[in-house]
């Protein structure tokens, strides 16, 4: 069997078997073995693989999957079946929950009766994300019980047990990983496959799930009952337990724990570890005795210093003099995500140790060829329909407007020669920061907005932008997918997590139906004509949308490819090539190079979509003819 | 048994991760312990991509430690010297001459330094075996087996502690049927690099 065949891999029941999982298809297969009935989802990096998996895993497993428009629907989706007491799973990324919150926030009061497992993958050092918050804050926040796996294995082992600690206490847990548990491949054992309980039951108890003040105030003591029940678990529990022996403590979690046994080693500390598995509620108990025992304890954790924060609490409380080491005395930062060279800093340094000189030595040795790299950042790829229409809307408006932007792919019109981004807040936000900026600001003001982040969170500001009669400019880039994530489907292509294909719901229609007054939509491979339409929605007096469709250009590669359609390249005859440099400096596809005076075009990279043809001064860019070989 | 630490790097789309697969799969094929460390989403739209593979018992964490890698395989050279501090001074850095180019250098935003400049900074690090994989590669079916071809002659350089058989297994493993082929040809063709190549 490939292993490229993950829905085999997920549903197979071969127990004991090892495989190579990523952490979160390791998520999903503990979902599977513990009776999984309903998941649900909204893709977001690092924790797309999680419903990826799973919708690929649904057309052959026993389970029901959906995509949903955003985290904060998903959240309700899979918190109702679990309240009609299916097992269920949720999974977003970290700023997900922060979409999510306001469905999570009760829930929690309310309860629930099948297991329900919320997934949040963190994201410190901001690898693919707007910020780097630390979502066991919102386990406290919420009263919310959470568990935290350091490796692909344990994440699987502990979403099997998440759900039966959820189901004893009829509560819904946090399972937090983070990037480094989530993109992390190792090898995992398989356990067995429980097969779903499918006795659905929705038994009616209003004064439990409807929470009007008077039920949320009698559901509060409960939780917080619950959460004591969770405490005398959390003290007991496998998840939280001590490695090793000695004088020195170090209380870590996550993925911090392998840099934290990997330095130890290294630097010959004979320390006992303390790992904390089970984050929300602590082992108050276990911690204060561990510290007790200790002469220092070093506090090893990413972003904020949480379990810093309640051991100083817990010692304080009990009286406990020993010294607790960690960011407060900036061994650790809060800023970034660990690495094991951080990790060895900090650790030789609350400990009075030397950093091992080899560490100096090879940092010196890089220092000053390293600061003058050539920057990589990611880019749009080559043929992006998104590169064709940014350079059409600063044609259009001669750059003088002002343009917040959404996330997706086309965020990256940041980078040069486009730069086309001047504020960015969250998902949805280009249509409610361009209202804001319209009504104190008088100039052009132009959001761009993706297909996917239109459906999770554009549609309200949009009702915003009319009802207020914003006259802002909403393009909305349309590759019929969403790309930055992985290629999942969204409701504009009709295609669910079970793999129906239903109608797309049509944007141009949401629009319409909102009463937007100005809606065209254009094909951005087609410059010219973009151009106007873009001119014309920007001089129209009241709110506009222009919808500029094109599929995701490695969609469209695909699909010639699979249907034997040919990708008919373009070239630069070298005769009229003047050297103006207009399709390099204007639009920058990452198909044209340079090899002297002259561009060219990398063949293998240009997926043929004209756009540089068409904008080039000289016509000196044509198609290659079949019979010519370039 | 000491980790045997082996860093992949490159550039988004060129199929690191894919090879950092294969030979993650070969350690497994094998027994052995085996942790990867990936990095996916924004790094995947033509930026950097680096892929750890650390095997052995002693491996807790996905990232390698600074000066600990034994091997650092790169199809860049501008990426290999991104990643250089991670190898060990006893290690070896195997790269392909085949530049490409980032879009600040087209604009003339940033220059990107000679590859001799490259090699003699990345030689200050450990051994640097260069030769042109991207010939290897297009013989052997297209650019995209680039990494194959490094991860051969890595193999024939006794840099990888695995055996023939594994590798191709997990070539058949973790790539789809119609590569299987092209891709064992360019891990052959890796293969006759010490045959061929221009060292330190």
């Amino acid at each position: 069997m490939s292993s490229m065949d993950i829905a085999e891999i997920l549903t197979k029941e071969a127990p004991g078997k090892r495989y190579l999982l990523l952490g979160n298809e390791a998520i999903a297969r503990g979902a599977i073995e513990a009776g999984l009935e309903l998941a649900s989802t909204y893709p977001g990096t690092p924790a797309s693989e999680i419903g990826d998996s799973l919708f690929q895993a649904a057309k052959v497993g026993k389970f029901y999957f959906e995509y949903c428009t955003n985290e904060k629907v998903a959240m309700e989706v899979a918190g109702a079946a679990a309240i009609a007491n299916a097992r269920s799973l949720v999974a977003m990324k970290h700023v997900g929950l922060n979409v999510a919150s306001d469905a999570f926030m009760t829930l929690n009061y309310i309860g629930v009766r099948g297991g329900m497992i919320i997934v949040t993958a963190d994201d410190p050092g901001c690898w693919s994300s707007q910020n780097e918050q630390d979502n066991r804050i919102f386990a406290l926040l919420g009263d919310t019980i959470m568990l935290e796996p350091a490796d692909p294995q344990e994440a699987k082992d502990m979403t099997v047990a998440a759900f039966e600690l959820s189901e004893k206490l009829e509560q819904p847990i946090l399972l937090r990983v983070t990037t480094r548990v989530s993109h992390t491949r190792a090898d995992v054992e398989l356990g067995p496959i429980r097969p779903p309980r499918n006795n659905p039951n929705f038994e009616r108890d209003p004064f439990r799930f409807v929470t009007i003040p008077a039920v949320a105030r009698k559901r509060h003591p409960i939780l917080v009952e619950k959460i004591k029940q969770a405490t005398a678990i959390s003290e007991k529990s496998e998840w939280n337990q001590i490695h090793g022996k000695g004088k020195i403590g170090i209380i870590t979690s996550g993925v911090s724990f392998n840099y934290v046994i990997e330095v130890i080693r290294a630097l010959k500390v004979k320390a006992a570890v303390l790992k904390i598995g089970m984050s929300y509620p602590l082992p108050k108990k276990k911690i204060q005795k561990f510290i007790a025992q200790k002469e220092k304890v070093v506090i090893v954790e990413e972003l904020k210093p949480y379990l810093e924060y309640h051991a100083r609490a817990y010692a304080q409380e009990a009286g406990i003099v020993t010294p607790i080491l960690g960011k407060s005395q900036e061994f650790f930062s809060e800023i970034g995500e660990l690495t094991p060279h951080k990790v060895t800093e900090g650790i030789a340094r609350a400990l009075d140790r030397e950093i091992p000189v080899h560490l100096t030595e090879i940092n010196e040795k890089l220092s000053e060829p390293m600061s003058e790299l050539p920057p990589r950042p990611p880019i749009l790829c080559s043929g992006c329909p998104h590169r064709a229409t940014f350079y059409e809307v600063a044609t259009a408006t001669g750059r003088k407007g002002i343009y917040p932007t959404d996330i997706g792919c086309y965020t990256l019109a940041i980078q040069p020669p486009l730069e086309l981004a001047d504020l960015l807040l969250c998902m949805g936000s280009s249509i409610g920061t361009a209202c804001g900026l319209t009504a104190i600001l008088d100039k052009p003001i132009i959001g761009a907005i993706g297909d996917s982040t239109f459906f999770h969170s554009g549609i309200t500001g949009l009702v915003n932008a009319v009802y207020n009669k914003h006259p802002v400019k909403i393009i909305v880039v349309d590759n019929e997918t969403t790309a930055m994530t992985g290629h999942q489907p969204h409701p504009g292509t009709g295609i669910t997590g079970m793999g129906v294909e239903g109608k797309p719901i049509s944007i141009e229609e949401v629009a319409r139906g909102i009463g937007v007054p100005f809606i065209k939509t254009i094909d951005p491979l087609q410059v010219k004509e973009s151009i106007r339409t873009i001119r014309e929605a920007v001089a129209f007096d009241g709110p506009a949308v222009v919808i500029s469709k094109s599929p995701c250009a490695l969609i469209e590669r695909a699909r010639k490819r699979r249907e034997k359609e040919p990708l008919v390249p373009y070239q630069v005859d070298p005769e009229v090539c003047q050297g103006c440099r207009v399709c390099t400096d204007k639009l920058g596809c990452a198909a044209t190079i340079w090899e002297g005076e002259h561009a060219s075009i990398d063949l293998a990279l240009c997926s043929g979509c004209g756009v540089c043809a068409q904008i080039c001064p000289y016509k000196a860019i044509r198609e290659v003819e079949p019979n010519e070989s370039a | 048994m000491k980790a045997h630490n082996i860093m992949f790097t490159g550039v988004g789309g060129s199929g690191v991760l894919t090879a950092a697969r294969v030979l993650a799969t070969a350690a497994l094929i094998e027994g052995q312990k085996v942790r990867m460390g990936e990095i996916h989403g924004m790094a995947q739209r033509g930026g950097i991509v680096n892929c750890a593979i650390r095997i052995g018992e002693s491996v807790y964490g996905p990232i390698i430690p600074i000066g600990e890698a034994d091997l650092l395989l790169s199809i860049e050279p501008v990426e290999a010297l991104r990643q250089a501090n991670l190898i060990s001074p006893n290690g070896t850095i195997i790269v392909g001459e085949y530049k490409i180019t980032p879009t600040a250098v087209m604009l003339g935003r940033s220059e990107y330094p000679t590859v001799d400049e490259i090699f003699d900074e990345l030689s200050k690090f450990a051994r640097v075996i260069t030769f042109n994989a991207e010939r290897m590669a297009r013989q052997a079916g297209g650019i995209m087996t680039m990494n194959t071809v490094l991860v051969g002659a890595a193999f024939d350089l006794d840099l990888i502690p695995m055996k023939e058989s594994s590798i191709i297994e997990a070539i058949k493993d973790v790539l789809p049927a119609r590569y299987h082929e092209m891709n064992i040809t360019a891990f052959k063709k890796g293969m006759t690099v010490q045959k061929m190549i221009i060292t330190d």
